[in-house]
């Protein structure tokens, strides 16, 4: 009789699947480190207007007086001299994937991102190294008057908007990181949906690093107009190279009075990549933000997906599940800040430790005076596979009014050996029972997922059969 | 007489210490003196914490002669010991304990008639380089008591120390050093008590506690300093083999109380029961930083800290539950919770876990903060309760989860009492 073991383990096939690579190309590679050349050069190349120049050596200057953390993971092995910070692949980017030059457009084959598009996106985006290689909108939704494009695209098609909103979330003096993807920022989408207008099939972007001791800065800027609704994914992979790479991002989002914004990330960069990422969402009165948030790749990754609720009834929810297996940590978590009364934010965190992994949750509720009947619950769960792993929680709460309600509640456990034994006592193998754990453990992720990407999360964490014996 | 070399010496001389212990405080001045105020800005065991309006300066060492401590004898207790500022303590001790070899004395007098003891554990614990409050109290401690329970020593009434103020402007640093032996059951007592509720003074009340296998320790600190008291306080237990810990520590006075109380599990099967109550009234500020730290395997530790904050009162709770490597089969909980009864109140709550073991059966914590709940409320408002004496209720109800768990009579009656006063 045939047994299956199935096997827990992320970043076992990672090397096949995901971590190829292809020979680097590229038409343009910016030289080694950072400096006020290289900014120059970067806006030169993308021929900016002179405000954006300006913007860029202001936050570099940011950059070189502020400070790292010094809470966190451990970024002190970070050599931001030995990372190229910009580097363009090709000319000219695809509105078809035939335009694609096709050693790229083969990486995203591989990748699976045509067929999904396909299946059931109704946009994508496909960044590769520094530069949005593809792009795509149904033109449906583009007659609608749905901007869904590059960032760098929209600073030259759309200067107006654009304007109004870059920055206005997230500014360069935020913190250190932000200030460096301020300075070398490439990439990234710009999203704009209407007044009214709901995009009911997800937007997709990919984000693909290639090259060795990369540094990717992507800048996404959302808006979402008065009661529309977005939900927009995004994926990214990279080859495994014994050198690490950057991948350093600034996600703005806006939701406007009674609109609905979701923004579901499935990161899962190779582990040799630090991936340190500032993402803030401001929500207006009675708008909704979403963020989902899953980590399973990188090195280190060090990000707190947050949400303002600047109005009455907004609402922010944060789902963040983090894997961290051999060598990774995961400092993941969420914030949210009530500003406004008649607030809610919910924030659910679940964690899962391998192989001498170690996960954190790190989180912030903050609500200021004034934000009377505000609620806001946060709960962590954290299961720890094996001896070696680790786990940590800082949540922090600080509340300046009294008319709130305020919870948080975290666990901390083991695959519990009575669920074990029920599941094998029906026969079903250790190994078995284990996935099927972890599987329900984390099902509150994965049915927030679309179906397809639940497959493929699935597929991710490896939950799946492997091997038959006897 | 400010924060001198000379004051350290002099106060030496004053209780008639050996030599040893008169150099330990000057190690201790040294330390003091070598480091600054903390950043509370980049320190994270400080952030939160508002040290703008604290002057160091501003405070003598002590202040001579400055009267002995009320008078007045308690009852159902089995031993006492008394002091006001930094006037030699005056103990008392039921004549059977003392046979059984029950040793409540002055600090000072037990370094020079228990030398091994009391240098063994005075400040292995609570360490002078921890900071520049703790480095001070090390070199100015003004005496206080130490506590020994032989072996197999049950003592079933509670074991008291009240410290009082030595006087505005002086500060007041007392020191309870408590050892455990094997398999001894008993309960002690800390009183912090200000004669006069407005007098400004800089204080501390620090414990070390250490039980030895198998002990079982009831401890109890009462922290009733004036509203004008800035206090830096360390309290840290070690734990042995099965040894088992139940403590209640009660903050109602001072301007800023600052406390650290820090559980080591490190005996095998060892447990810790932590509790917590406060209220704050006024501009009132608590700070409290408290640690679970499982070293040893199958440790359990169950913390509780709940208060109340009134008129502009703040507290800021920030707790650490850590599961070390070896620590299997260990079971933690951890919660904090506070209900604010006016708009200008507040509480930061920062519950933390660092879990490096698996083997553990469980570890969780909570924190909560919020109003008097309001279905709650309406729900007696509804059975024709008027709305102050149902708020009181609930009140009470919320603090009584703490106050009932205070072992000792005495103690409970007098926070009863103070509570009531505060919820009116």
């Amino acid at each position: 009789m045939a047994t299956v073991i199935p096997r827990i383990d992320v970043g076992d096939n990672y090397k096949e699947k995901y971590g190829f690579f292809d020979p680097e190309k590229f038409v343009f590679k910016a030289k080694r480190g950072l400096s006020p050349e290289v900014v120059k050069e970067i806006s030169w190349m993308k021929n900016e207007p002179e405000w954006m120049t300006k913007f860029r050596l202001r936050a570099l200057q940011i950059w070189d007086k502020k400070e790292l953390p010094t809470w966190g993971a451990d970024l002190s092995s970070i050599d931001f001299q030995n990372i190229y910070y910009y580097l363009k692949s090709t000319e000219k980017q695809g509105k078809t994937w035939e335009d694609v030059p096709a050693d790229i457009k083969n990486t995203f084959d591989r990748l699976g991102v045509p067929q999904a598009e396909r299946k059931f996106l109704a946009g994508v985006a496909a960044q590769y190294e520094s530069e949005v290689v593809y792009h795509s909108l149904h033109k449906e939704l583009e007659s609608k008057g749905v901007i869904f494009t590059d960032t760098d695209s929209a600073l030259r098609d759309h200067p107006d908007l654009f304007k109004e909103y870059f920055g206005t979330i997230i500014p360069p003096g935020d913190n250190k990181l932000a200030a460096l993807n301020s300075a070398v920022w490439s990439g990234g989408s710009f999203i704009y949906v209407p007044k009214g207008v709901k995009v009911e099939i997800p937007l997709q972007a990919y984000f693909r690093i290639n090259a060795e001791n990369m540094g990717q800065f992507e800048r996404t800027l959302i808006i979402c107009d008065e009661d529309s609704f977005v939900h927009y994914i995004e994926g990214c992979t990279a080859p495994i190279y014994t050198t690490d790479s950057l991948h350093s991002a600034v996600v703005e989002i806006i939701v406007k009075r009674g609109a609905r914004c979701r923004y579901t990330t499935v990161q899962n960069w190779s582990t040799n990549v630090y991936n340190l990422v500032t993402k803030r969402a401001v929500a207006y009165g009675d708008a909704t933000m979403e963020w989902v948030d899953g980590n399973l790749g990188s090195q280190i990754t060090m990000k707190y997906p947050s949400i303002y609720l600047m109005e009455p009834g907004a609402k922010g929810d944060v789902l963040s599940v983090a894997f961290a297996g051999k060598g990774q940590h995961q400092d993941a978590g969420g914030k949210a800040v009530h500003v406004a009364p008649n607030t809610s934010s919910n924030i659910v965190s679940k964690s899962i430790s391998k192989n001498g992994g170690r996960t954190s949750y790190r989180g912030l509720v903050k609500v200021y005076p004034g934000a009377k009947n505000s609620k806001s619950f946060v709960r962590c769960d954290a299961l720890l596979l094996d001896e070696q792993s680790r786990s940590d929680t800082y949540p922090t709460t600080e509340v300046d009014e009294p008319q709130v309600r305020i919870g948080h509640e975290a666990t901390v456990s083991k695959v519990s050996d009575e669920q074990l034994f029920y599941l094998q006592s029906r026969g079903i193998t250790r190994a078995e029972a284990e996935t099927m754990i972890v599987n329900g453990f984390i099902e509150p992720f994965t049915k927030e997922l679309p179906i397809e990407y639940a497959v493929e999360l699935n597929r991710l964490i490896q939950l799946e059969m492997i091997g038959s014996v006897g | 007489m400010a924060f001198t070399k000379a004051a350290v010496e002099e106060l030496s001389a004053l209780h008639g210490e050996p030599e040893w212990l008169r150099a330990r405080r000057l190690d201790a001045f040294g330390v003091f003196e070598g480091m600054s105020l903390p950043d509370t800005r980049r320190n994270e065991d400080w952030k939160q914490v508002d040290l703008k309006a604290l002057n160091l300066e501003a405070y003598a060492a002590f202040q001579q002669p400055n009267g002995l401590a009320p008078a007045g004898t308690l009852e159902n207790v089995g031993a006492t010991l008394r002091q006001r500022g930094t006037s030699p303590a005056v103990a008392s001790i039921a004549p059977d304990l003392a046979r059984r070899g029950v040793i409540l004395m002055p600090l000072a007098a037990a370094a020079s008639a228990y030398p091994e003891l009391v240098q063994r554990y005075l400040f292995s614990a609570v360490k002078p380089e921890r900071d520049k409050f703790a480095a001070l109290h090390a070199a100015l401690f003004s005496g206080g008591s130490f506590l020994y329970v032989p072996d197999g020593v049950t003592v079933e009434q509670p074991l008291v120390s009240q410290f009082w103020s030595g006087g505005p402007g002086a500060a007041v640093l007392p020191h309870s050093l408590v050892v455990a032996g094997k398999g001894s059951r008993f309960q002690f007592v800390d009183q912090f008590l200000s004669s006069d509720r407005q007098e400004a003074t800089l204080a501390s009340g620090s414990s070390e506690v250490f039980l030895e296998e198998g002990a079982e320790v009831g401890y109890v600190a009462l922290q009733h300093w004036s509203v004008k008291t800035w206090q830096f306080a360390n309290q840290r237990f070690h734990l042995g083999r099965d040894a088992r810990l139940r403590m209640v520590d009660v903050a109602l006075g001072a301007h800023l109380a600052r406390l650290r109380v820090e559980a080591i599990l490190e005996g095998p099967g060892s447990s810790a029961d932590m509790k917590g109550l406060f209220f704050g009234t006024g501009e009132q500020a608590f700070d409290f930083r408290t640690l679970q730290d499982h070293v040893g395997p199958h440790t359990t530790s169950d913390l509780l800290f709940k208060g109340a904050l009134r008129d502009q009162a703040k507290s800021v709770y920030v707790g650490v539950v850590r599961v070390e490597a070896a620590a299997r089969g260990s079971s933690s909980n951890q919660a904090n919770r506070n209900l604010l009864l006016s708009e200008k109140a507040k509480a930061t709550s920062e519950p933390i876990l660092e879990i490096l073991n698996n083997d553990i059966l469980r570890c969780s914590h909570g924190a909560t903060v919020g109003p008097v709940d309001p279905e709650h409320l309406f729900y007696l408002e509804s059975r024709g309760i008027p709305h102050p004496v149902a708020e009181r209720m609930l009140v009470q109800g919320f603090l009584g989860e703490v106050l009932d768990r205070i072992p000792v009579p005495l103690v409970r009656d007098a926070v009863e009492q103070e509570l009531a006063a505060r919820i009116e």
